[in-house]
């Protein structure tokens, strides 16, 4: 640096083609200039602060995870060997066993699948029909209806469990069955038979006991929904389920995004509102509807609020139903409070296992998907 | 403007003699307007035929004691204030519950927003791994949730195996272990004259780092999604400028997060005042579970409503005082 820099040196190679040659600071000088300063030096720190704090949290998540899968592998004695930390000892498979055959744990996945996916993929569709309605048409009353949205958000739903449970168990629009039961004849009950006959596809013990329903109706002028599948349907279907309002927001603030100039281009071609929607827009939108997808799937699947609210009954088996203690694994031996919070995390560990899987697979459309729908606040 | 133009032109058109057609041409406009009230047909069908009635039963059952008759549905007795009587007076830790309750919101918030802010920004940069970082990151969102949850409050076996020395501290939430000793953090903080309130609040925070990390992936998300909507042209020039990280962090990422500051904000409140492992939540959902008890913890609940939308409303009128909004045209 003291020393004073020489002219560069200008050669002509060719026509097009010049070479200058000017005096290169050493490399050890580059070197010092480049690592060893403030800046480089708080760089460094910060990259091995911010990888030990992000190591760190990675273990506090994965941690529970690790613990709970190694005290599933367990035997009896390993709870209460004190050298036993988190490497079991006798290795066993009894817990994995006895919770598919006593707990069932396969009609539960079933009945559990049938009813996730189907909620999930309503709640999906539903909730980007309602997001796109508030998000790209001016209406009178739109306002009212996102602030009736964000109320379904507020509201939490223990609240309403009183009055969501009765609801459903005499569940009765407008009066509309109320008026079916003071002129239940019994041409009008073939008539119903057949209707309900025909909307009855999910295989719940409730809904395929027809002449149940048909008591309901005339005795109590209202039809008990609980114990199938049908409250959790409705309320996925009118956008109203556990957090509906979340994914309408979301989804909401995801088509604020996107540009008007798209859908415009669509009308001048001649395309209605509904055909825009379904063939530009909800294409677009794959990314955020998975991720909505992956929320509503997973927390129906762990739900254990509603499930246990309108599942009143063991007939149809779910995957609350699972977290038991099987009976050939009662013991009454000195670990057995250790053993048995053992086997609720194995069963809690089976429960989750297809979430985990899905989301290996999933995981990276939900960054993306929020990533890129811009979401703002305003 | 596009839509006044073509409403000008269907202003044009209605002069010319279209009149003749009995049917009148709804402007584009009003066309939009009905098909938006389509899209959210479901929702309004919902809220009016299913919602609403839920809402105000509800309320209504919280006045009054419930019988169920066979033949003739449910019967309802009018008791005015009687089970919020019971709630207040009568009940001896509904109370205490709820003020533990709104303690712990105090407690939450904050933190929450912190943690999730900080991690927000340090997934943001670009880092070897990061992708893998943030998939474990988000894992709680998705399996922490519901059943998990509950399971999570009677295990103990988690006690059993880390090897932590810390003092277990009973509350059941979390992993129940400590992470730092109160007094290694009281020596670090003794030397700067913080008041004890704050030593107590970090070490809380650290132990419960568990429930925290659980609880703010969705706070998370939204803080990233925040952040990438900041155009790097504005960094860019912060850096060419000779800006500091840290300044540019106070100077451009927080006044530009900021509106997703208020939002998690109001979320975080929601969300931590409806799960299940809040202690109100938990004493309320006890309370459904006992005789008689339905009722009242209908009217339980909705007194502690009312007072989060209290919470909620002062949280959103002081953040929203300080909240910025970039001019975008």
């Amino acid at each position: 640096m003291n020393a004073q820099p020489t002219a560069p040196k200008i050669t002509k190679e060719s026509k097009n083609k010049i070479r200058v040659e000017f005096e290169r600071t050493p490399l050890k000088e580059r070197l010092k200039a480049k690592f060893i300063n403030m800046a480089f030096l708080g760089d460094v720190i910060w990259y091995i602060f911010r990888l030990c704090l992000l190591i760190g949290i990675a273990y506090i998540v994965l941690f529970p995870f690790y613990s709970k899968i190694s005290g599933s592998f367990m035997g009896k004695d390993d709870f209460v060997d004190v050298t036993v930390m988190l490497i079991p000892k006798n290795f066993s498979l009894d817990i994995y066993k006895f919770i598919i055959i006593e707990n069932s744990y396969f009609t539960a996945f079933g009945n559990t699948l049938l009813l996730s996916v189907s909620t999930a993929l309503i709640q999906t569709f539903i909730c980007s029909v309602i997001a796109y309605g508030l998000a790209k048409f001016k209406f009178k009353g739109a306002k009212y209806v996102f602030a009736a949205v964000i109320l379904t958000m507020v509201v939490p739903h223990q609240t309403l469990q009183l009055s969501m449970f009765m609801k459903f168990r005499f569940f009765d629009i407008f009066g509309i069955t109320g008026l079916l039961s003071g002129h239940a004849t019994v041409g009008n009950i073939e008539a119903i038979n057949n209707i309900l006959s025909k909307i009855n596809i999910f295989p719940a013990e409730a809904t395929s006991d027809m002449s149940t329903i048909l008591k309901g109706i005339i005795n109590d002028g209202a039809i008990n929904l609980n114990n199938s599948y049908w409250p959790l349907i409705i309320l996925s279907l009118t956008g109203i389920a556990f957090k509906n309002g979340l994914y309408i927001f979301m989804l909401r603030q995801f088509y604020r995004g996107v540009p008007d100039e798209l859908e415009e281009s669509a009308y001048m071609d001649g395309s209605g509102t509904f055909r825009t929607f379904l063939q530009i827009i909800l294409p677009l939108s794959v990314p955020m509807m998975i991720t909505v997808f992956l929320f509503a799937f997973s927390w129906q699947w762990t739900d254990d609020f509603y499930t246990t609210l309108f599942f009143t009954t063991n007939k149809t088996l779910l995957m609350p139903d699972v977290v038991a203690i099987p009976e050939s694994l009662e013991t009454t031996y000195a670990g057995a409070s250790l053993y048995y919070s053992a086997i609720r995390n194995t069963c809690g560990l089976m429960i989750i296992f297809p979430l985990v899987i899905m989301y290996v697979f999933l995981q990276r459309y939900l960054v993306q998907g929020i990533e890129r729908s811009g979401l703002t606040a305003d | 403007m596009t839509n006044n133009l073509q409403l000008n032109q269907t202003a044009l058109a209605s002069k010319t003699p279209v009149k003749k057609k009995k049917r009148k041409i709804a402007s584009l406009d009003r066309k939009k307007a009905r098909a938006g009230w389509f899209f959210v047909l479901p929702f309004v069908i919902g809220f009016i035929a299913v919602y609403l009635p839920i809402i105000f039963d509800s309320i209504k059952y919280s006045f009054c004691t419930i019988k169920i008759v066979s033949g003739e549905g449910f019967q309802t007795t009018f008791v005015g204030w009687q089970n919020y009587n019971e709630a207040l007076f009568v009940d001896p830790n509904f109370v205490k519950t709820l003020i533990t309750g709104l303690k712990e919101l105090a407690f939450d918030v904050p933190a929450i927003l912190l943690f999730s802010l900080f991690m927000a920004v340090m997934l943001n940069e670009k880092m070897a791994g990061r992708a893998i970082f943030r998939a474990i990151f988000f894992i709680p969102v998705i399996l922490s949730t519901g059943i998990m949850e509950s399971i999570d409050a009677q295990n103990i076996i988690e006690d059993m195996m880390s090897e932590s020395d810390g003092i277990a501290d009973g509350s059941g939430q979390s992993t129940a272990t400590e992470i730092v000793s109160a007094i290694d953090i009281e020596r670090l903080f003794a030397n700067m004259s913080v008041g004890t309130e704050l030593v107590t609040y970090v070490t809380t925070a650290i132990n419960n780092i568990y429930d925290i990390v659980n609880r703010s992936g969705v706070q998370m998300l939204i803080f990233l999604a925040g952040l990438q909507s900041i155009s790097p042209a504005i960094y860019e020039s912060c850096q060419i400028d000779g800006a500091t990280k840290w300044e540019t962090f106070w100077k451009i990422t927080f006044p530009m997060i900021s509106p997703m500051i208020l939002v998690n904000a109001i979320y975080t409140v929601i969300d931590s005042f409806t799960t299940d492992s809040n202690s109100v939540m938990k004493f309320i959902a006890n309370k459904y579970t006992q005789a008689n008890g339905q009722e009242i913890s209908s009217a339980m609940s909705w007194m502690y409503f009312l007072i989060v939308i209290l919470i909620i409303a002062a949280v959103a009128a002081i953040f929203s005082a300080y909240v910025f909004y970039q001019r975008k045209d």
